[in-house]
């Protein structure tokens, strides 16, 4: 498996991890911290291995289903779960934006106890994809870093100009 | 069937990786930016860039094998189009997924000091 099938994010939080953990598997403190500017509601929380997260997300017109299904729950260590699109039947579907992005993503998170601060790895790795979903998410993935440059303004220059 | 016949496929679904690889070089993404005030043919794009018409041709197969632009059916002159859905689409994606955990984890930063704010009013009572 190539490195870029895989995508790491680590943050180091200023709290010791009981309470880090407690926002992690909480529903009502998740809600209030996952998801990009958004309302999150969490329709089923069961946070144990073959448990099942239902999670919306609403911003103004737009709302995002998912599904995650817990893998493993280590109390102060680790969470994993599978995450999946969902359509309104939460049933899993590919993503009406971008056809090829993986269907099926192991998120693996892991805490680690610094004392006064809390370090937490996060790993996405997309599970079972075609070769196309696997392409999709490396461009993604090999991108995040890179930006290329100045290239991006360029590229905001090109949309600003479309809209107009 | 001819080569120009050839060429003239439209591409079938071009992959996000496509996209990404056609904009990871400065002189394609000038052309596109050139494309968004209007079409222009192999022509009219080699005399600001400075390089060949060929070299012009190529940049364009390969914006148009990725989906960003399209060519006119002129034969003689395809002018190039900007194709700006398919950008859209993915910068969009890019963008949002290198906020995703980015800005919900400023957001958990907060919460985390709201907690120690309250713990310490619990301690103090």
């Amino acid at each position: 498996m190539s490195e870029l099938s895989e995508f790491v994010i680590e943050r180091t939080f200023d709290a010791p991890v009981g309470m880090v953990w407690k926002t992690w598997s909480d529903p009502e403190l998740l809600s209030r911290w996952y998801g990009p500017g958004v309302e999150t509601i969490i329709h089923e929380f069961d946070l144990r291995p073959g448990g099942c997260w239902r999670n919306e997300m609403r911003w103004g017109e737009n709302v995002d289903l998912s599904r995650m299904d817990f893998q493993e729950v280590i109390e102060d260590q680790k969470i994993s779960w599978l995450h999946y699109s969902v359509d309104e039947n939460w049933e899993v579907t590919s993503s009406p934006k971008m056809p090829d992005w993986p269907r099926s993503i192991l998120t693996t998170v892991t805490f680690h106890d610094e004392g006064d601060s809390t370090k937490v790895l996060l790993k996405l790795e997309p599970v079972d994809a075609t070769p196309a979903e696997l392409a999709c998410f490396s461009a993604v993935v090999a991108n995040m870093g890179k930006g290329w440059g100045g290239g991006f303004a360029i590229i905001d220059e090109i949309l600003a100009e479309m809209r107009a | 069937m001819s080569v120009m016949q050839a060429m003239n496929i439209p591409p079938a679904d071009p992959g996000l990786d496509a996209i990404f690889g056609a904009l990871a070089d400065p002189t394609r993404r000038a052309i596109l930016t050139r494309l968004a005030h209007g079409p222009a043919t192999v022509t009219e794009l080699v005399a600001p860039f400075e390089i060949s018409q060929p070299a012009v041709s190529r940049h364009l197969k390969v914006l148009e094998g990725a989906g960003l632009i399209e060519r006119g059916i002129d034969e003689q002159r395809r002018p190039a189009k900007l194709r700006a859905a398919n950008l859209a689409q993915a910068v969009e994606w890019l963008t949002q997924f290198r906020a995703f955990w980015g800005s919900s984890f400023d957001q958990l930063d907060d919460l985390l000091k709201v907690m120690k704010q309250q713990d310490v009013r619990t301690e103090d009572e």
